[in-house]
């Protein structure tokens, strides 16, 4: 499934699936049948999956996400970017982000 | 930037045990059945009003699996009594999932209706473990003493298998269907593909019963009809052989250390009863080694008041010489906790475990 998230877009976590924190490590478990590719799943993130995942409050779109993300990692704002577009359409297509486009 | 892993494979597994976190826990929500196992170590009349006054309520219930989760927990089992009993089960599967943790239930299928089904498919569990007491009504019926069961028993089991819910199958082996076992085992196995459980051993009663302790010692298998159930499963005996350097010790790891607990009870796991209490693991009703959830919480149970259960010991020169330095611990039921079930004592011999546990060896080592 292809997703159509753009910078503008809003992600939060969906209902279908319960986040938690354990070890300072965010670990994804899906609530509900069909999301993710198969059966006895759980979702981990890298560093900056996890870097990201923390900032989706619901309310910052992805630019501002990356924004945020700029001096924590000493990185080009567009490679951030772009980190944010393929993690989020990757959760998206997963069924873990939900994305809207921001109201202006 | 997103791994997906099988469970199996989750490294964080490792990580929190070498921490001593409670990763996993059992929560039996009822002691009551609508069946009536003569072997069954906890059940309790579906209408026994007392039992059910004492069971934790769904906020209790919920209260705990937070705590647990807050500590680690990632692994439920809701077990029972039949968990199903409890016309709030839905309410509660829902909310240990909502928790964020991996659930399992067992059931003996009977009282499974749409739905449970329907919830099942919608939020699915880890695995629903059935129980087949047998496979002819004669035989099931037999075991749980209630008529008309086998075939509410096949009616649920279908109608969870018939929409996709992972099911997982096991066997006791008992007097009652000792000869419908090969039927069992051919059933399961032609019901699901992971079928290789069966349990040939009987412990005793939590509540100590001494009727019901009678019936179950009425259904063990002799020691000669363990092995002759082992041998018959190729698989399993394979298995069994392939392992004999671990099962029999020849010198014993632990050689002069009085500590009574060398399991792994209280290292990853827990179990809560019915009415709130904190159990390492199910079968451990010794009243010093539980402790009241309702009264107290789950970070003093398990980071407090565990250390100071694994730290009882035995002096008892019986005990030092015998069960504390046998060799085929591995191949024996005794522990601590089915000590105590058996003989009041935490350290007590079982003649019974004994000789199957010698008859096992045996049978391994020719």
């Amino acid at each position: 499934m292809e997703t159509d998230i753009t910078l503008d877009a809003v992600c939060f976590p969906s209902d279908d699936v319960v986040a938690r924190e354990i070890e300072g490590e965010i670990i994804i478990v899906p609530l509900v049948a069909g999301i993710g590719d198969a059966d006895d799943e759980l979702y981990t993130l890298n560093d900056t999956g996890q870097a990201i995942w923390q900032k989706l409050d619901g309310h910052r779109t992805l630019k501002d996400v990356a924004t945020a993300l700029v001096a924590e990692f000493d990185t080009p704002l567009h490679e951030i970017e772009n980190d944010a577009l393929g993690f989020a359409g990757e959760m998206v297509r997963r069924g873990i982000l939900v994305a809207s486009q921001k109201k202006q | 930037m997103t791994s997906t892993i099988e469970i199996q494979q989750f490294s964080l597994w490792d990580k929190l045990r070498d921490k001593r976190v409670p990763l996993s826990f059992d929560i039996e929500v009822t002691a009551r059945c609508d069946n009536d196992c003569r072997h069954c170590y906890i059940n309790l009349p579906e209408g026994d009003k007392a039992a059910r006054e004492r069971e934790l309520t769904v906020a209790e219930i919920g209260d705990i699996a937070e705590q647990a989760a807050k500590l680690g927990a990632m692994w439920c089992l809701i077990t029972g009594g039949e968990p199903l009993i409890r016309p709030d089960f839905p309410e509660i599967y829902l909310m240990l999932r909502r928790k964020g943790l991996l659930v399992s239930v067992f059931t003996n299928a009977t009282m499974i209706n749409e739905g449970h089904v329907a919830l099942f498919r919608k939020y699915p569990p880890r695995d629903v473990e059935v129980t087949v007491y047998g496979v002819t009504r004669k035989t099931y019926e037999r075991v749980t003493r209630k008529p008309g069961s086998f075939g509410m028993f096949m009616n649920g089991l279908n109608m969870l298998m018939n929409n996709g819910v992972r099911v997982r199958l096991k066997a006791i082996a008992i007097r009652s269907n000792l000869a419908e076992q090969g039927a069992i085992a051919a059933f399961c196995r032609e019901k699901t593909k992971d079928y290789s459980r069966f349990d040939p051993q009987l412990h005793l009663r939590y509540d100590g019963d001494p009727m019901r302790n009678g019936e179950i010692n009425a259904e063990r298998l002799t020691p000669r009809e363990v092995v002759a159930l082992e041998r018959a499963d190729g698989e399993r005996m394979k298995s069994m052989q392939q392992n004999c350097s671990t099962l029999i010790n020849d010198e014993f790891t632990h050689q002069g250390c009085d500590h009574l607990f060398h399991c792994g009870a209280g290292n990853g796991s827990f179990n809560v009863g019915y009415d709130g209490t904190f159990r390492l693991c199910s079968s451990l009703c010794q009243a010093n080694t539980v402790y009241d959830l309702r009264k107290g919480n789950l970070a003093d149970a398990w980071f407090n008041f565990v250390p100071r259960v694994l730290d009882m010991r035995s002096h008892r020169k019986e005990y030092l010489d015998s069960c504390r330095s046998c060799p085929l611990v591995n191949l024996c039921l005794w522990c601590p906790a089915h000590a105590h079930l058996e003989t009041g004592e935490l350290d007590g011999a079982t003649p019974y475990f004994c000789q199957v546990a010698h008859a096992r060896a045996d049978n391994l080592i020719v």
